[in-house]
């Protein structure tokens, strides 16, 4: 009793306290765009002799077609060389320096980020330039990199951590272009050639609807000019698709389950998702605090009742996954075989009990404190800055999102939390997606829903 | 802020025009024998304190294997003042979140807070570390989660069963035989007595180091390492780890059984711990060997012959002698033979021709990069200098560091290629789906 009142007076003591120490604001940057189009970001970040780069193109896996792993291989093939710097060239003097330049894509956009001393600022900008503007796809190279993927596709299933995420998205966006599989599949990958990836860089690595940002020691007005010398020469492009991911997204009717079986699978890894929110959503921050609660942090309500009291995994968690357009909602955890069933009970339960008993004051404080204590190294590095940039960039949203976020965090109340839980967080009509042991577990998991069942050493259907 | 800045050459000085110097980490040991070492960071409105102690698997034997991993987990479920949740509760309702690791060889606490919460952690870590309670429920409900943590990474990547099982045949008496997680038959097994003794033995204050970086001042620091800690009373030092490994006379392999794409290859050879001479030369030499994809090994094995899919080594600080390791994914139509033969002629050419000066420039290069990475955060200072402080029994050495990568030639990697990459020293390891019955 004596605990629990000192750990209350202390708390309250602290949230005063803690309001004033993160005040914390995004330091200053400049923004502007290049006849091309492009769109720059220059952040000056003196505490180390690096610089930290991050490039973001309309050029993601929405693009893909029926061609699925081409955004992929695309953005991989970029380091395969350019017009002045041969692969082994530019794998060599990259190394040399000790820079890292890599280049990805993902679902709605592809991307570069790269870091590297200060003092190697012309040279490793010069080399951006290239890969962005002037790769020259070698084949010989092409097919090397194919072979590797495929064999990463089929390692991918020795792991059910690793191809879950995938049939998620698949079976929450249905042939919505948001269900397309960023690595690809090994049919679709097979079938890819040199000139497809050409094609689709022509298409779609384009300055006009893509940002670069620079942050870290230069000096701003020097940069401004490297940058436009350097980019300003990029042509202009057009996408024929843009607007793919804009279509509607067909939501679930009702529960469905999709079991993934893994025959020498000795546990069941699921996740139980619902349709999300979008990044330009106004309850943003508010959904980010209750999410925290329910399956966001160490304390919160999944992980307290599926590990703490349990004992049934290692691990429990919810996440938003916001993109432009929509997104998904997921309960996460695993757990032995033999306990699938409580497991999914478990987290079921909790999840009814969000709806029934919404949250208390003292939680939400909690939860509150918890987020804003923890939002200041998020933004501490110049690499995690330059992401920042990008992604606001992307998802059309200012400095008013890292400035105002406390203001935000403190206006959530009990009442409004009540309205957020009910609009955001699923009830029913729930997704079960479960990699296992079929011969174990179909019976169980029928209670949740009709069942489809697909072989994790299979490919991956087309719409589930 | 602190800033550091550039030497113009990165040959010459490395460090030495740093701003950062050994001398912005402040140290002070309690009377119980705590050492603090503390760094004031303003760049965030935050801090850290991480608690290094000197215990992991090494300390324990066979029938107790997983318990100082398991302890790691059940330093969170209760003492005296905050009992079961109320460490992690107070700690997020004050803003701050935690985790902690388990090696071989130490046992690693992390507390991440906005810096006004600093009082809240001193007393939350004073609690647990003054007056744990071991719950019998809660050791029950914690063995649940330790074995799905144990069996969730055997699900989830080959590499673990493969390295375990290379590491007990290399280690034959030596306590890294076993791995941290523990053995399954042994995690069910654990007595409230086995965790009580330990509790006594090794998370006594003088056998622990904690590093605090952050938006703090080393005197309030010290003041509340005095109120919350000074009191808890020393204890005698833990028994030494006296088992020495035998030399290895031959080479050993073993081959596993797994449903895999392609075989997984694991190769080990033994070599010196943290503290030894030849150190900083085999971090270089991973460096040559797997470090990007201009690396000996990447661009032989992967790019140009095209055996491998994936290729890294790995060379890790430790208390005793350790593993030196190769790992390496076999590409689709590759016999593994083949594809452990190229790895051998690799190690050969280095031993038989040494490596040019732009290897080793290269790789000194890339260690000052990797350095500033790791000082870049808070979190970063914190844990590199609680990890040099017990693995090479001094925090200053991580300011000597690039100095001591400098001061390697050449020469010194031929010699140490030559003194350790021998064939009686390694244990090899291949994992695949079909293996002679």
């Amino acid at each position: 009793m004596k605990a629990l009142r000192y750990i209350i007076f202390s708390a309250a003591l602290l949230a005063a306290m803690v309001c004033k120490a993160q005040d914390y604001k995004l330091p200053a940057y400049q923004k502007f765009t290049l006849k091309n189009g492009l769109t720059v970001y220059l952040m000056e970040q003196h505490d180390v002799p690096m610089v930290n780069v991050s490039v973001i193109l309309p050029a993601g896996a929405i693009y893909d077609g029926d061609k699925a792993g081409l955004a992929s291989l695309t953005a991989t093939s970029l380091k395969h060389g350019t017009k002045n710097y041969p692969k082994s060239k530019l794998d060599e003097e990259l190394d040399f320096i000790g820079a890292s330049v890599s280049t990805y894509a993902s679902k709605e956009s592809a991307g570069l980020s790269a870091d590297f001393a200060a003092k190697d600022k012309d040279k490793v900008l010069a080399v951006i330039n290239e890969l962005l503007t002037a790769p020259v796809f070698d084949t010989a190279e092409f097919s090397k990199e194919k072979k590797r993927t495929l064999l990463r596709l089929d390692q991918a299933k020795e792991s059910p951590r690793s191809v879950i995420g995938s049939y998620f998205d698949k079976f929450l966006y249905g042939d919505h272009a948001y269900g397309n599989i960023v690595s690809g599949t090994i049919s679709s990958v097979s079938g890819l050639v040199p000139d497809d990836i050409k094609k689709f860089y022509k298409e779609n690595y384009i300055p006009n609807g893509a940002a670069i940002s620079i942050v870290g020691d230069f000096n701003s007005k020097e940069m401004k000019g490297i940058v436009t010398k350097l980019f300003s020469d990029w042509k202009q492009g057009k996408q024929a698709n843009a607007a793919i991911a804009s279509k509607p997204i067909t939501e679930p009717a009702g529960n469905r389950v999709l079991l993934i079986n893994k025959d020498d699978a000795k546990e069941t890894t699921f996740l139980i998702g619902a349709p999300g929110i979008s990044r330009n959503n106004p309850d943003y921050v508010a959904i980010d605090v209750i999410n925290t609660l329910f399956g966001g942090r160490f304390t919160s309500m999944l992980n307290d009742e599926l590990r703490v009291n349990t004992g049934l995994t290692y691990g429990a968690n919810s996440h938003f996954s916001p993109l432009k357009n929509g997104g998904t909602f997921r309960i996460s955890t695993f757990t032995a075989s033999k306990t699938t069933e409580p497991a999914i009970d478990k987290a079921l339960e909790v999840l009814n009990k969000l709806h029934k008993d919404g949250v208390d004051e003292q939680s939400l404080t909690s939860a509150r404190n918890y987020v804003k204590g923890q939002f200041p190294p998020r933004y501490e590095t110049s690499g995690q800055l330059s992401g920042l940039l990008t992604q606001m960039f992307w998802y059309n949203f200012n400095e008013s999102y890292i400035n105002n976020f406390q203001k935000n965090v403190d206006g959530l109340t009990v009442e409004k939390a009540k309205d957020i839980i009910a609009k955001y967080f699923p009830k029913d009509k729930l997704q079960f997606i479960m990699v296992g042991k079929s011969a174990e577990i179909k019976k169980i998991v029928e209670k949740y829903g009709p069942v489809t069942e697909v072989q994790i050493k299979e490919e991956p259907k087309k719409a589930f | 802020m602190k800033r550091f800045t550039l030497p113009a050459f990165l040959l010459l000085g490395f460090l030495s025009k740093a701003q950062m110097k050994a001398d912005d980490v402040k140290a002070f040991t309690l009377k119980n024998g705590m050492k603090f070492l503390v760094v004031e960071d303003n760049s965030i409105p935050n801090a850290n304190m991480y608690l290094f102690y000197k215990v992991g698997s090494r300390n324990e034997y066979q029938g107790i294997t997983g318990l100082s991993h398991f302890f790691e987990h059940m330093m969170f479920n209760g003492a005296k003042k905050f009992g079961p949740k109320e460490f992690d509760r107070t700690m997020e309702f004050n803003g701050g979140a935690n985790n902690a690791y388990t090696r071989e060889d130490v046992t690693v606490y992390t507390d991440w807070f906005p810096a006004s919460a600093t009082e809240t952690m001193f007393d939350l870590e004073g609690d647990r570390i003054s007056s744990l309670s071991i719950d019998p429920k809660m050791v029950e409900s914690e063995r649940g989660v330790v074995l799905s943590e144990r069996s969730t990474g055997l699900e989830n990547s080959p590499w673990q069963l493969l390295v375990q099982s290379v590491q007990a045949q290399a280690f034959q008496e030596h306590p890294y035989h076993w791995p941290v997680i523990g053995y399954e038959d042994d995690m069910k097994n654990w007595k409230q007595a086995d965790l009580e003794r330990y509790f006594k033995t090794y998370y006594a204050p003088n056998n622990c180091v904690v590093v605090v970086s952050g938006a703090v001042k080393t005197d309030d620091i010290k003041k509340l390492a005095e109120k919350y800690l000074e009191s808890i009373p020393a204890q005698p030092e833990p028994p030494k780890v006296h088992t020495v490994e035998p030399l290895q006379t031959g080479e050993r392999r073993i081959v596993l059984k797994k449903d895999v794409a392609t075989p997984y290859l694991y190769i080990a050879y033994k070599t010196p711990e943290a503290k030894n001479d030849d150190y900083y030369s085999l971090v270089l030499l991973s460096d040559i060997l797997s470090n990007g994809k201009s690396s000996r090994l990447y661009a032989s094995l992967v790019d140009n012959k095209q055996l491998a899919n994936s290729v890294f080594t790995s060379y890790d600080e430790s208390f005793d002698p350790t593993l030196f390791g190769f790992y390496a994914v076999t590409n689709k139509g590759v016999n593994e033979t083949d594809l452990e033969k190229s790895i051998y002629e690799e190690i050969e050419k280095i031993k038989k021709d040494g490596i040019n000066e732009r290897e080793l420039q290269k790789v000194k290069n890339q260690k000052l990069i990797e350095f500033y990475g790791q000082v870049e955060t808070i979190n970063g200072k914190s844990n590199n200098i609680g990890t040099y402080e017990v693995f090479f029994g001094d925090y200053k050495k991580m300011f000597d560091a690039p100095a001591q990568y400098n001061k390697v030639t050449a020469d010194d990697i031929k010699r140490v290629a030559n003194k350790y990459f021998l064939k009686s020293n390694r244990t090899v390891g291949i994992l695949k789906s079909q293996v002679d019955d």
